[in-house]
């Protein structure tokens, strides 16, 4: 098992959580909201890697950084709302606690080669732990190749990040929008991200690819990818679990032989194939 | 390097009394409906040597069915001052444990101490001594001779006792259990050849009364050839009732889950046992339920103690109790299912 540890010292029960406090709510969607929340110290912690975040009488649920680490206390985090917890942390409000533990898990690999090509494909919540990606990209923007971001999302309405995608595109990444279901008032693309691929301008067989979205998304998009031609150590995606400790103990997120929380949740589609991780 | 000393029939009561004055004593008692269960011992006479298997299995001590593990004073707001970490600091000595059970307790100890360390379990685990008994009365239902995880442990234990029929054969091995020893000093004495001559004969005799001989290691071969079709998986899973008792009962089984419960005043957040068998066990966000067909779950369970422990702990997630024969009413339990794999094996000109 990989061992991510930080901030032993300060915390050595591993289920106890630090305190935390929010700073900012912004309201994304009708049930997503993003939370900027301020720890006591500063939390060192990579794109891709996860917190338990815990609500006082709802439980914990595990939620991916959505901010890139910029070496000081705040930590922000983008939740929908759909269960017990989450529903709780959606009533929280400005000032109030609220519990993080972490971070936990393996992070996205961003020793990207220099020139290379960069294709990211997001669906509907999954375009949150892809964020720090983003941002880390257009830091290091002249360095790399071509930047492209496939996201799906089900309505117009439903799009996260959306006065983002627009600082994005400024940027210089190509943003690549797409709805399953449009309306009277959205005129761009209608269908799955993995209809667009021929939008993409990209070096396939040369390029790097980060997926997070539903779990059909993810096998068809690395399916394709990989039939594209690129290399499957090289189609990353993060895959979603019930984790109740965050740790390899409760056996929640155990798929194949491995732990989503501890060997996760960041896998390469070599490591699922080879492994059967997504059985 | 383990010490061996000599502890007289008579004298082995009062030693227990003596370890009892600063450590809860737990032994094997014979409940109302003729159980083995381990609990608190009052009366030391009432506990039963020599008995089969207990249910559930001495797991429970280090890892319990309902564990609280923090609380937090309302008004609600969080303060690391104002949780409260209920980690279980009693001192125990548990007897009259099995051999299989020590070695399923150091696949647990590998599995909670080794990465993150569980912060429950250690507490629990550096507090607790285990004696063991040498097994001379294994049940129908017990395989661990197949495993080399007992009836007689090399290493590994605080104290594992034979019983040579007038006096114990005591051995202690790990530091804790040498204290316990030196402790009362004057109660032991130093084993003579015939002592282990006498010794050697309870461990060839306790050999020789083990109905079932099951090699695993030939059934994970079976599993890893391919052979095995899925429709054997989904027979197996016809016959699983879903109760959750293979894993509950299992000495090697880790899973939990963890609750928040309400009281007047105050919070707690507790983990409870959890099994991979139940339906809902990996549901995730929206209802989805990567796991929700039966045979799926039936065959990661077998994958996961005869094909994965090994990858990742290094021995099977089976130590031979026999507890999942005795509980499960399908008769999918790992003796059965190993020895319809090895028929079907047969059956195709392999062994």
């Amino acid at each position: 098992m990989k061992n991510h540890i930080t901030n032993r010292k300060a915390n050595s029960n591993i289920y106890l959580p630090l305190n935390g406090k929010i700073e900012e709510i912004k309201e994304l969607t009708n049930d997503v909201r993003l939370l900027k929340i301020r720890t006591e110290s500063a939390i060192d912690y990579k794109p891709g890697q996860f917190f338990m975040i815990s609500v006082w009488g709802a439980g914990e649920v595990p939620i991916s950084a959505t901010s890139l680490y910029k070496g000081n206390t705040t930590i922000e985090l983008c939740i929908r709302k759909t269960g017990i917890v989450t529903t709780a942390i959606h009533s929280l409000e400005v000032g109030q606690s609220i519990g993080i533990r972490g971070p936990f898990g393996n992070g996205f690999p961003l020793d990207i080669p220099r020139g290379k090509d960069v294709i990211i494909v997001a669906g509907g919540i999954g375009i949150a732990p892809l964020r720090p990606i983003i941002k880390y990209l257009i830091n290091n923007k002249y360095e790399l190749g071509r930047v492209t971001l496939l996201y799906g999302s089900r309505t117009p309405d439903e799009i996260i990040f959306k006065d983002e995608t627009e600082q994005w595109k400024e940027s210089g990444i190509s943003v690549i929008l797409t709805v399953d279901k449009g309306n009277d008032s959205y005129s761009g693309n209608v269908g799955f991200v993995t209809n667009l691929w021929h939008t993409v301008r990209a070096d396939f067989k040369n390029a790097i690819a980060y997926i997070c979205g539903p779990e059909v998304m993810i096998k068809a998009a690395m399916r394709d990818l990989f039939f594209f031609g690129m290399s499957d150590e090289k189609i990353i995606t993060t895959l979603e679990a019930h984790m109740k400790c965050g740790v390899g103990k409760c056996g929640h997120c155990y798929t194949g032989p491995k732990y989503i929380c501890t060997d996760g949740p960041v896998f390469s589609y070599k490591q699922i194939k080879e492994q059967s991780i997504l059985m | 390097m383990k010490e061996e000393f000599i502890l007289n029939k008579n004298h082995l009561s009062y030693w227990l009394r003596q370890i009892r004055k600063n450590r809860e004593l737990i032994g094997p008692m014979i409940n109302g409906g003729n159980d083995i269960v381990f609990k608190s011992v009052e009366k030391i006479h009432e506990i039963a040597l020599n008995c089969t298997a207990s249910l559930p299995s001495p797991k429970e001590f280090l890892f319990p069915q309902y564990e609280p593990m923090l609380k937090m004073h309302h008004p609600s707001s969080i303060n690391r001052q104002e949780i409260i970490d209920l980690s279980d600091k009693t001192k125990r000595v548990i007897f009259g444990v099995r051999s299989c059970d020590i070695s399923a307790l150091a696949l647990l100890d590998k599995f909670y101490l080794e990465g993150y360390k569980d912060p429950y379990y250690s507490e629990r685990r550096k507090n607790t001594i285990f004696i063991s008994i040498v097994c001379n009365n294994p049940d129908p239902t017990c395989f661990c001779i197949g495993l080399k995880t007992g009836p007689y442990l090399e290493n590994g234990f605080d104290i594992q006792i034979t019983d040579l029929g007038d006096r114990y054969f005591l051995q202690a091995d790990s530091q804790e259990g040498k204290k316990a020893v030196r402790s009362m000093s004057f109660l032991f004495s130093r084993p003579k050849k015939a002592d282990y001559e006498d010794q050697y004969e309870v461990f060839l005799s306790s050999k020789a009364r083990f109905h079932k001989r099951i090699n695993l290691e030939g059934i994970r071969q079976i599993i890893l050839s391919g052979k095995i079709r899925d429709d054997f998986w989904q027979h197996v899973s016809e016959r699983c009732f879903e109760c959750g008792g293979c894993v509950y009962e299992c000495p090697l089984c880790t899973c939990f889950t963890v609750i928040d419960r309400q009281y007047s005043g105050s919070t707690e957040r507790i983990r409870l046992w959890d099994t991979c068998m139940f339906k809902g066990f990996t549901r995730m966000t929206g209802g989805v339920l990567p796991n929700e067909k039966m045979v799926k779950r039936t065959k990661r369970w077998y994958y996961h103690k005869l094909i994965y422990y090994p990858e990742t702990l290094g021995s099977f997630g089976c130590v031979g109790c026999g507890r999942c024969t005795i509980t499960c009413p399908g008769k999918i339990d790992m003796a059965s299912t190993a020895a319809k794999l090895k028929s079907l094996a047969i059956i195709d000109g392999e062994l």
